[in-house]
């Protein structure tokens, strides 16, 4: 086994381990937690493929502001200490089902599918490419996507102000 | 090689923390007395629910974060190649900027950004 | 050039290759990972140790007293003395806490601070990990210790840590965005992101003079804002020790409430660095364009010197500033960060962004 796979086995087993605690955790802040965890071996699995760039956005992101803003919603709800309570049977069963299903339509369609095994070594994407690519304006190149998400982060904006300044009132 | 170095970092860091959690909890003498596990507020018992609803203002100033954290990301690639982009990238990034302004102008005028 | 005569890029690889001749890769692997992590972990705890001694000590001279003087020649040995009394103290849960939590927090603060370590670069060749996006490393990792600050003051089931921790939060996500865009401005100037490549740029000149006017204004403003990413004084509101007693690590006892006051220090020495490595010129000595002699002698003083003096400069002016002005009210910090800090800062790289067209910079 290299150390590659190695790695990639552990991340992964930190992943669902912790992607069950989280959804199974009766305590909301244990929850967002877990989901920490989950979301910074993510970043490690980036980190292994050589995404350097995409690694360090969800660190920034979802682990160092996501994460941030669930435990700052947690709190702005009342009984926050309170366990949730545990589902009944009669909601626990179909559940189990649905989740079943799921997962072995997943496998299925997994399994069926020839995997081709991969020659290519793992290509480097530096930030010096991606930063070329977003900026230029002629063929491959993503300057209107550019400028487009920061209309898109401006409604965003507008829409987090509308709403929270509406509770408010 | 990145990606083992991080695992270490990690481990180190756990390893530092955990030896000496272990040390503290197994060789200190310890005693137990009903008070110790008070919560501590200068002497005067405590009060009602620890856990109350907070202010908005700290989620609002938490999604403010989150959308110019977001652009932040978006500027890093734009700043490594300035250099050699020229006019093109000067003139893409005002037009960024501007946008931006505008909607720190919304919070601003719609008091967002101030504190209650 | 004459600064690489201290180039450790060398001795290091030596070891590499030595280590992979002795042994199977595997086991190569380990061993130097451990040498990696031995020496880390050492310099770590030797930072931290110093770092609380020199605090004591500078505010001891801010104040005009002594300071610590009985543990050994000048007290160099108080914070030692110290760690040993800490270690031995017994470590107190508290009614009704959620113990996991109250446990996981020192662990997140330490390990996003000794992540951060690893990017530094300490001389040519000194570095754990070299990346093309460093510096954007380096932010996204220390931003994870603010969500280890929360937990500690949510967990410990006290008002006052928790008062305390939705403070500190909200400071520390704030400046986190002053700290990435005033970087940024020098980013812009550097067009790389490289921690080795950003310091070699500036063997021609350090960047707070090659960008003059924008990259004094971003270095001033990385100056105030990291001093308040890191919960220092005059912006430690969240551990406002007259009204909310300690803030959110008010119920940790013993070599807990250690790990948040290493984890505090050590932020500080990382956040100097940064402002050494990407303001200062790092490592690399002190030069002026053409001077070639000047540069010749410069060249001679051992780039750890260098590295080291630039990061206790910024260190003593962080000091500085925690004893000499007043403790700022919650609104006033918010109103520094979004009203002054971050628009000047958007200004601020456009205007780097225009003198980079035009080539006015040095």
């Amino acid at each position: 086994m290299t150390s590659n796979q190695f790695m990639f086995l552990l991340f992964s087993a930190v992943i669902v381990i912790f992607s069950i605690l989280t959804v199974t955790s009766r305590r909301i802040l244990r929850a967002a937690t877990f989901l920490l965890f989950v979301l910074v071996s993510t970043a490690g699995l980036y980190f292994l493929l050589k995404y350097n760039y995409l690694a360090a956005i969800q660190l920034t992101l979802y682990a160092g502001g996501i994460v941030v803003l669930i435990i700052f919603s947690i709190l702005l709800t009342s009984h926050i200490s309170e366990k949730l309570p545990t589902a009944g049977l009669l909601k626990k069963w179909p559940a189990a089902l649905v989740a079943l299903v799921g997962a072995a339509l997943c496998i299925v369609v997994i399994l069926q599918y020839n995997f081709p095994g991969s020659v290519v070594d793992t290509e480097v994407v530096n930030v010096r490419d991606i930063g070329n690519s977003l900026i230029s304006y002629g063929e491959k190149g993503y300057a209107l996507p550019f400028e487009v998400i920061s209309v898109l982060l401006l409604a965003a904006l507008i829409g987090a102000i509308v709403l929270a300044k509406k509770r408010k009132d | 090689m990145s990606a083992e170095s991080l695992i270490l970092f990690f481990i180190v860091g756990a390893f530092l923390v955990g030896i000496a959690l272990l040390f503290s909890s197994i060789v200190p003498p310890t005693s137990t007395n009903p008070q110790k596990a008070e919560a501590y507020e200068c002497g005067i018992p405590t009060e009602g629910l620890t856990w109350l609803q907070f202010n908005v203002g700290y989620y609002l100033f938490a999604i403010i974060f989150l959308i110019f954290d977001v652009e932040t990301v978006f500027i890093f690639p734009w700043a490594v190649v300035m250099k050699e982009a020229g006019i093109a990238g000067f003139i893409e990034i005002v037009i960024f900027f501007f946008v931006l302004g505008l909607g720190l102008l919304y919070a601003w005028k719609k008091g967002a950004l101030k504190w209650e | 050039m004459a600064f690489n005569i201290y180039d450790f890029t060398s001795f290091t690889q030596s070891i590499d290759e030595a280590l992979y001749e002795w042994l199977p890769p595997f086991w190569a692997l380990i061993v130097e990972m451990t040498i990696i992590g031995l020496v880390f972990l050492i310099g770590y705890a030797i930072i931290g140790l110093f770092l609380v001694y020199a605090e004591r000590k500078v505010c001891a001279f801010m104040q005009n007293r002594v300071g610590p003087n009985r543990v050994g020649p000048y007290g160099i040995f108080q914070t030692i003395a110290d760690f040993i009394k800490l270690l031995m103290k017994e470590l107190v849960y508290i009614k009704n806490s959620d113990k996991l939590l109250f446990n996981i927090a020192p662990f997140i603060v330490i390990i996003a601070s000794f992540m951060a370590i690893a990017a530094i670069p300490f001389a040519k060749g000194l570095h754990a990990i070299d990346f093309d996006i460093g510096i954007m490393y380096v932010i996204a990792v220390t931003s994870l210790g603010v969500v280890g600050v929360l937990l500690a003051g949510w967990s410990s089931n006290n008002k006052y840590s928790l008062i305390g921790a939705m403070r500190s939060g909200a400071q520390i996500i704030s400046y986190e965005l002053s700290v990435g865009l005033s970087l940024l401005t020098i980013i812009v100037l550097a067009g790389t992101m490289q921690f080795s490549e950003v310091v070699e740029l500036q063997s021609s000149g350090w960047f707070i003079f090659k960008g003059h006017i924008p990259a004094c204004i971003a270095f001033v403003i990385f100056l105030i804002a990291s001093t308040a990413e890191t919960n220092r004084g005059p912006f430690d509101l969240a551990e406002a020790e007259s009204e909310l007693t300690a803030g959110f690590h008010t119920e940790y006892s013993g070599i807990k409430f250690a790990f948040f006051f290493l984890a505090e220090y050590m932020n500080m020495f990382i956040v100097a660095s940064i402002a050494a490595t990407v303001f200062l010129g790092g490592w690399m000595p002190f030069h002026i364009g053409s001077w070639e002699g000047f540069n010749y002698v410069m060249d001679f003083i051992p780039p750890l010197f260098w590295y080291f003096g630039k990061t206790a400069f910024i260190i003593w002016l962080m000091m500085w500033f925690k004893w000499t002005f007043p403790r700022l009210r919650i609104d006033q910090l918010l109103n520094l960060e979004w009203k002054y800090l971050l628009p000047i800062n958007l200004v601020n790289i456009l205007i780097m962004a225009f003198i980079v067209l035009m080539g006015w910079h040095f």
